[in-house]
C-alpha cells in the first residue's frame, strides 16, 4: 500500500454533512433513466411510450457502438419519454409494475469460473448485461472501447466532493462483494488494477486494506481517478487509463456474481437545506421526491444532483441519473446583498485570505450565489494554486479563446480533473471549467471521426 | 437600505435599453456594485463560487494605500509649514495638506474613471475595477508641487495609453499609473525628476523654501562629496535613518513612509492580495545589489556605491514601488517561478540606476517598467519549462 499526498485543492468547510445512517427506502412507483446524463454518447431509443419492459431489458443504446447498452432499472411499462432542446432525450419514466416486477435473468459467473473465464467472455458478459457503462475512460470520461486492454483500471471508493455517500455506509456487509469485483476487473486488466481511498476513511481502510493499493490524502479532489493517475503515471501510454467509482464496481459485480441486473444504489441526501441529511438506500433512477420531502422546504433550494462542483441542478421532480450518488439542497441565494463589498465575512466562504471566515472554525452555508459578475482575468493566480494536477488554468483559457489547440494541449489540458475548483476560486467569474470540459468535449469529437 | 435599493432601481431605467443615458450603463453598474452584490446565480457547475470578487481585490489595496493617503497630507503640511517656519500645529498641517493632496486625487479619479466610463461605454464592457486602484496610486506618486493639469495629463496618459488602448485591465503589459507617472517624468523634467524642491510652498512664497530643505534625499545621495559617506551626508541634511523610514521628508506624497508602505505591504501579502514572491524577490534584489556595489567600493569611488543597502530601501519611492507597484498582478509575471525573478531584477534594477544613472535619481519606476515588458517572457520561459516536466497528454 502506497501512500500518496496530494497538496493542492481545497478543503470546505461546508455545513449540511450527511448522517452515517442508512435509511432504506421503499421502491418508487416510477423511475427512470436519463439519457443526457451520459457524457458523450448518442443515445438511439429502443423503446417507444406504452411498451413493456422488464428490470434489464435495453432501453437505448449507444449509435457509435450498439454493444453498449443501457437497461432498464425497472419493469412496467414506459410512462413518458421527454426530449429537451435539439431533441435531447432527458428522461424515460418507466411506471413500475407493483410484484411480481419483471425481470430479465443474466448468466452469472461464479467465483470459481471467474478464475479462468477469457477476458473477451468477461468483455461480452458485461456488455451483455448493460454495465458496461460503470467503466469510463480518461481524459475524456467517455465509455472506453472494450478491445483493448487499459494501462490502469483506477477504483476510487470515496469522494472528496461534498457531499458524497460515506465509503464506510455504502461498503458496509458489501466486502465480498468488492473483492469479486476487484477480481473482474483483474481479468479485464491483470495486475492493472489500482485501488485507492482517503487517508481520513479509517474503517474503509482497515476493512478493505488488503486490496488498497494507495492510500490518498489531501483536500478535494485528491481522490478524483484523474488526480490519482497524474501522480501515478509515469508515461504518456498510461494516459488512458480506465476508472470505475466504487459503487458502480458494486453494482457491476453484483450483475456478474447474481446474474442480475443491479438496482441497488447508495445515495446520500445532505446540504444546507435538505431537511434529512442521511444515506438513502434507493432504487436505480428513484425520483428525487422520494428522497427529499417538498413540504418541509421553504422554498429557494436548488436540488444538485451529483454534487455541487460536477453535479446538475434539477427540479424536485427530477431523478438521479446513472452515475450520481449524491443529492445536495443548498439555499438558491440570488438576494442582493447590501455593501457585500465591505462585509467582513464572517461567515462567508472563500479560499482566499480577504475574509474573516478564514478564521472562524464553523461550518459555513454555501449557496447559489456567483458573488459578483464577469470581469478581465487579473492573473491572482488563485486557479493555479488550487488546480489539483498543477494546470495554469488561466493560461489554458487564454489559449482556447485564441483557438490555440497545439497550445493548450500541450499546457496539459486533457490532465483537467473537471474538479469545478478553478472556476470556483475565480474572483473575475470566469467559467473556466465549463469550458475546460466543452473544450476537451469538442476535442473528444473530433478524435473520433474516423478517417476514411 | 430599501432606500438606496429603490433609488437604484429608479434610476435604472435611465441607463437601460433606449434610457437617455443607456450608453452610461457600465457607470450604473459600477455604482450598483458598490452598495449591492450581484444578485446573479449560477447556472452550471460548479454550483457555489466563491465570495471573492475584483471588486473586493481592487478594495483591500485601496484600503491599505488609504494610511499612505493621509500620512502623505500630513507630511506634505509638515514640510511646508517647517519651510515656512510656521508653528508646527497637527491640524492647520493636515488641512493645508488635504488642499494640496485632495485635489490631485480628486482630479486623478475624475480624469482615471472619465476615461474608463468613456472606453467602457464604447467597448459596451463593464467598468473594471482596477481604474480605482491606478487613480489611488497616480497621485501618491506625485510630488506635491505638481500642477493640477499635469495631473490631469499624467492619469489620462496612464490610463488611456497605459491601459485603453490595449484592451482595459487584465490586458495592460504596463502599470498603468507608473505609466502616467513616467509620462510627467519626460516630459516635465524639471519638476518631476527629483532633484528640484518638492515642498508645497505654504502662504504662496512667504517665507523662502530653501532656507530649511534643498533636494530630496534620492538627489543628495547622488551628489554626496567624496569626503563623507552617504548616510554621513543625508543626516548632516537631517535625513537620518529613523527620519527616512517613518517618511517625515520632503517627496512624493504617498511614498515617503517606508513604515507605512511594510505595513502595507505585509497586510497585502497576509490576505493573498499582493504576492509575496514578488515583494521578497524586490527585497532581496535591492539588498543584493546593494551589498555587491559595496563591494566595489573603496577610495576614490562614488560614496554611493559604499551605502548601506537598506538605506535604498527606504529613501526615495522604492517602499511603495515595491509594496504597491511591482505587485500589480496584472503587470507582473503569473508565473510563481517567474515573479521571483521578476521581484528581484526589479530590486537590482532599481539600485543600479540609481547609483549609476545620475539623470535618474528614482530608479524603482523605470525598473518596474522595464521588468513589465519582460514580463511575458519570464512567464513564456518558466512555462516552457513547466511542459517539459509533464508527462504530455494529447
Amino acid at each position: 500500500m502506497q501512500k500518496l499526498t496530494i497538496k493542492k485543492g481545497y478543503r470546505f468547510r461546508m455545513a449540511g454533512a450527511p448522517a452515517d445512517d442508512l435509511i432504506v427506502l421503499p421502491a418508487p412507483a416510477r423511475v427512470a433513466v436519463l439519457p443526457e446524463r451520459v457524457p458523450h454518447i448518442k443515445p438511439r431509443l429502443l423503446v417507444k411510450k406504452g411498451d413493456q419492459v422488464q428490470i434489464g431489458s435495453p432501453l437505448f443504446e449507444d449509435k457509435r457502438n450498439p454493444r453498449f447498452k443501457f437497461l432498464s432499472p425497472g419493469g412496467g411499462t414506459i410512462h413518458d419519454i421527454s426530449f429537451g432542446p435539439r431533441r435531447v432525450i432527458q428522461a424515460i419514466v418507466i411506471d413500475r409494475k407493483e410484484t411480481p416486477e419483471p425481470e430479465t435473468r443474466f448468466q452469472a459467473v461464479t467465483e470459481n469460473q471467474l478464475a479462468q473465464i477469457e477476458r473477451q467472455e468477461l468483455v461480452d458478459r458485461i456488455l451483455d448485461g448493460g454495465m458496461w457503462w460503470a467503466f469510463r475512460e480518461l481524459p475524456f470520461r467517455d465509455l472506453p472501447a472494450p478491445d483493448g486492454e487499459p494501462p490502469f483500471i483506477l477504483i476510487s471508493l470515496n469522494a472528496k466532493e461534498p457531499f458524497q455517500p460515506s465509503p464506510a455506509v455504502y461498503l458496509k456487509d458489501q466486502e465480498q462483494l468488492l473483492a469479486y469485483g476487484l477480481k473482474a476487473l483483474n481479468v479485464l486488466a491483470p495486475g492493472k488494477v489500482r485501488v485507492f481511498a482517503d487517508a481520513s476513511e479509517s474503517s474503509v481502510i482497515e476493512k478493505a486494506g488488503q486490496w488498497l493499493t494507495h492510500v490518498v490524502s489531501g483536500n478535494y479532489p485528491c481522490d478524483d481517478p484523474a488526480t490519482v493517475l497524474y501522480r501515478i503515471k509515469s508515461d504518456a501510454s498510461q494516459n488512458r487509463a480506465w476508472f470505475v467509482a466504487g459503487q458502480d464496481l458494486l453494482a457491476l459485480a453484483h450483475l456478474l456474481r447474481e446474474g442480475r441486473y443491479p438496482i441497488r444504489r447508495v445515495v446520500a441526501v445532505a446540504g444546507s437545506a435538505a431537511p434529512d441529511r442521511r444515506h438513502c438506500h434507493i432504487r436505480l433512477g428513484a425520483p428525487l421526491s422520494q428522497m427529499v420531502e417538498d413540504a418541509r422546504l421553504h422554498g429557494g433550494e436548488r436540488f444538485v444532483v451529483g454534487g455541487l462542483f460536477r453535479g446538475y441542478s434539477s427540479d424536485s421532480d427530477g431523478y438521479v441519473g446513472f452515475y450520481e450518488t449524491a443529492v445536495n439542497v443548498v439555499p438558491e441565494g440570488g438576494e442582493p446583498e447590501f455593501l457585500a463589498l465591505f462585509n467582513p465575512g464572517v461567515s462567508r466562504p472563500s479560499y482566499s485570505r480577504t475574509f474573516l471566515s478564514r478564521l472562524n472554525p464553523k461550518a459555513l452555508v454555501y449557496n447559489c450565489n456567483m458573488h459578483g459578475d464577469l470581469r478581465a482575468c487579473i492573473a491572482c493566480m488563485h486557479c493555479a494554486d488550487v488546480c489539483p494536477v498543477d494546470l495554469l488554468p488561466q493560461m489554458i483559457y487564454k489559449s482556447i479563446l485564441a483557438e490555440e489547440v497545439e497550445e493548450y494541449l500541450e499546457l496539459g489540458l486533457l490532465d483537467c480533473v473537471e474538479c469545478g475548483l478553478c472556476s470556483y476560486v475565480c474572483p473575475s467569474k470566469i467559467e473556466l471549467s465549463r469550458t475546460f470540459i466543452a473544450t476537451k468535449a469538442a476535442y473528444a469529437k473530433e478524435q473520433a471521426v474516423k478517417p476514411d | 437600505m430599501k432606500a438606496i435599493r429603490q433609488f437604484f432601481e429608479n434610476q435604472r431605467r435611465h441607463f437601460e435599453g433606449n434610457g437617455p443615458l443607456a450608453p452610461l450603463e457600465p457607470f450604473y453598474e459600477a455604482m450598483e456594485r458598490v452598495f449591492f452584490g450581484t444578485g446573479q446565480v449560477t447556472g452550471q457547475a460548479p454550483h457555489a463560487r466563491d465570495s471573492l470578487t475584483v471588486q473586493r481585490y481592487m478594495m483591500l489595496v485601496i484600503v491599505m494605500l488609504l494610511p499612505c493617503l493621509f500620512f502623505g497630507m500630513y507630511n506634505v503640511g509638515l514640510q511646508s509649514f517647517k519651510a515656512a517656519g510656521h508653528p508646527l500645529d497637527f491640524w492647520p498641517m493636515m488641512v493645508f495638506g488635504a488642499k494640496i493632496v485632495l485635489p490631485l486625487v480628486i482630479i486623478s479619479y475624475l480624469f482615471g474613471f472619465g476615461w474608463e466610463i468613456v472606453f467602457s461605454a464604447i467597448r459596451k464592457h463593464p467598468i473594471s475595477e482596477g481604474v480605482f486602484v491606478t487613480a489611488m496610486l497616480f497621485p501618491l506618486t506625485l510630488p506635491p508641487t505638481t500642477p493640477w493639469w499635469q495631473a490631469a495629463l499624467g492619469i489620462s496618459f496612464g490610463v488611456v495609453l497605459g491601459k485603453e488602448v490595449f484592451g482595459g485591465t487584465g490586458r495592460n503589459f504596463l502599470n498603468p499609473a507608473l505609466t502616467g507617472r513616467a509620462f510627467l517624468y519626460f516630459a516635465y523634467p524639471i519638476q518631476m525628476s527629483g532633484d528640484a524642491v518638492w515642498t508645497a510652498v505654504y502662504n504662496h512664497g512667504a517665507q523662502a523654501v530653501d532656507a530649511v530643505t534643498a533636494a530630496t534625499p534620492l538627489a543628495l545621495a547622488t551628489t554626496a562629496p567624496a569626503s563623507q559617506t552617504v548616510e554621513q551626508t543625508l543626516a548632516a541634511a537631517g535625513y537620518d535613518f529613523s527620519t527616512l523610514f517613518l517618511g517625515f521628508y520632503p517627496d512624493s506624497i504617498g511614498a515617503s513612509s517606508a513604515l507605512l508602505c511594510l505595513i502595507g505591504a505585509v497586510v497585502l501579502m497576509i490576505i493573498g492580495v499582493a504576492s509575496y514572491r514578488i515583494i521578497l524577490g524586490d527585497i532581496i534584489g535591492v539588498l543584493a545589489l546593494g551589498y555587491v556595489l559595496n563591494l566595489f567600493a573603496g577610495e576614490g569611488s562614488a560614496p554611493y556605491l559604499g551605502m548601506n543597502p537598506f538605506y535604498h530601501l527606504i529613501i526615495g519611492g522604492t517602499a511603495f514601488g515595491i509594496a504597491f507597484m511591482t505587485t500589480d498582478p496584472v503587470s507582473a509575471p503569473d508565473t510563481h517561478a517567474a515573479r521571483w525573478i521578476y521581484g528581484f531584477f526589479i530590486g537590482a534594477l532599481t539600485v543600479l540606476i540609481r547609483v549609476f544613472n545620475p539623470a535618474f535619481p528614482e530608479g524603482i519606476m523605470l525598473a518596474i517598467l522595464f521588468m513589465n515588458v519582460f514580463a511575458p517572457l519570464l512567464d513564456h520561459l518558466v512555462i516552457r519549462l513547466r511542459i517539459r516536466k509533464r508527462i504530455p497528454n494529447i
